[in-house]
């Protein structure tokens, strides 16, 4: 668990966390992005590009 | 084997291929492709001493831009740097499938709002305009009438990106109400699923429910014959089921392709299918490797 960058809740990660990957906040909504994995750190994470996809 | 997963954010796909790719003891190098510069004979990231590289490039851009980046440095890549030109805008997949034989809907391109209002008008209403390079059916319009048609297309002439002004008008295809999706590596089907809705989007992205599907002989083909005509690979097509027996039409090909939905959907181990054909491809590959 670590503490959401926007709103300073706890923020429940998952145990295969990865940087690089999106949690979502559950308290305020924000997209976090993981930056390192031990010890957890999050940033919010980039909006959404026109050209993201598959 | 070493592999290099080239991405800028790790979504569900990506954690089921790293998941197998270190279960079965691969080196996985993952390469945010963010923090990195790619020079014209070599780069800071570590893409030199891989098997082969995975473009997971979430950003089109970025995945059309570093496949080619590796394939001049002589890494193999998947997909290949032609295969993503090609999937990655929809007037050159959609003259490429045609080019090929491989049925796809009716499709105008066209430069200004006056001439895309002349494709509408031809195709009739409804018919349908999408950019040329998006997914996860954003910025797709059903076009009913011709008050809709002018307004959408002034919109798109006046705020949107440059690309936005190269209409990409498209026949209404009239669907039982489900799409289908088949994950394919080199043109043979993995698996295989419907995506269903009221909506007349049916993506899994935008809520479309998703069940497995059995590919027929019918399919595999049409679904072979897609591949070749985009340059093969790990491709996700998307197919529709044209009323009276009209057959299958491929409406588009995916070249970073998603699998996480397909994976819920399906019996098959999709992540371990991917991987066992990325085994398979870098030791086809031969590298000669210079960055």
């Amino acid at each position: 668990m670590t503490d959401c960058t926007e709103c300073g809740a706890d923020v429940v990660l998952p145990d295969d966390l990865e940087v690089g990957e999106i949690v979502d906040c559950d308290t305020c909504g924000t997209e976090l992005e993981v930056l390192e994995t031990a010890p957890p750190s999050l940033d919010r994470a980039p909006e959404l590009a026109e050209d993201w996809g598959e | 084997m070493r592999v290099g997963i080239l991405y800028s954010r790790i979504r569900q796909d990506e954690k089921l291929l790293l998941g197998e790719l270190r279960e079965r003891g691969h080196d996985v190098e993952k390469i945010d492709v963010r923090k990195h510069g790619f020079g014209l004979d070599g780069t800071d990231a570590s893409l030199a001493d891989c098997d082969l590289v995975v473009d997971r490039c979430l950003a089109t851009s970025r995945s059309v831009h570093l496949s080619e980046v590796c394939e001049t440095y002589g890494v193999p890549v998947v997909n290949s740097a032609d295969t993503a030109a090609v999937c990655a805008n929809k007037a050159k997949t959609s003259l490429a499938l045609a080019d090929s034989g491989v049925p796809t809907p009716e499709t105008t391109v066209a430069f200004t709002p006056e001439s895309a209002l002349e494709a509408i008008e031809a195709f009739g209403y409804p018919c349908v305009l999408k950019p040329v390079v998006g997914s996860w059916g954003r910025l797709m319009a059903k076009v009913e009438s011709e008050s809709a048609a002018e307004a959408i297309l002034e919109h798109k002439d006046t705020l949107g990106h440059y690309e936005h002004s190269v209409f990409y008008v498209q026949e209404h295809v009239e669907k039982p109400g489900r799409d289908v999706r088949v994950l394919a590596a080199d043109g043979e089907p993995i698996a295989a699923m419907t995506r269903s809705g009221d909506h007349w989007l049916t993506n899994a992205a935008k809520g479309g429910d998703v069940d497995p599907l059995a590919v027929d002989d019918e399919l595999a083909e049409i679904v072979a014959d897609a591949s070749d005509a985009v340059g093969g690979g790990l491709l996700g097509v998307d197919l529709m089921e044209r009323g009276g027996g009209g057959g299958y039409t491929v409406h588009e090909v995916n070249h970073t392709v998603e699998f996480k939905a397909l994976n819920e959907a399906v019996d098959v181990d999709v992540p371990a299918a991917v991987v066992d054909w990325l085994e398979t491809s870098a030791a086809e590959s031969t590298p000669e490797v210079t960055a």
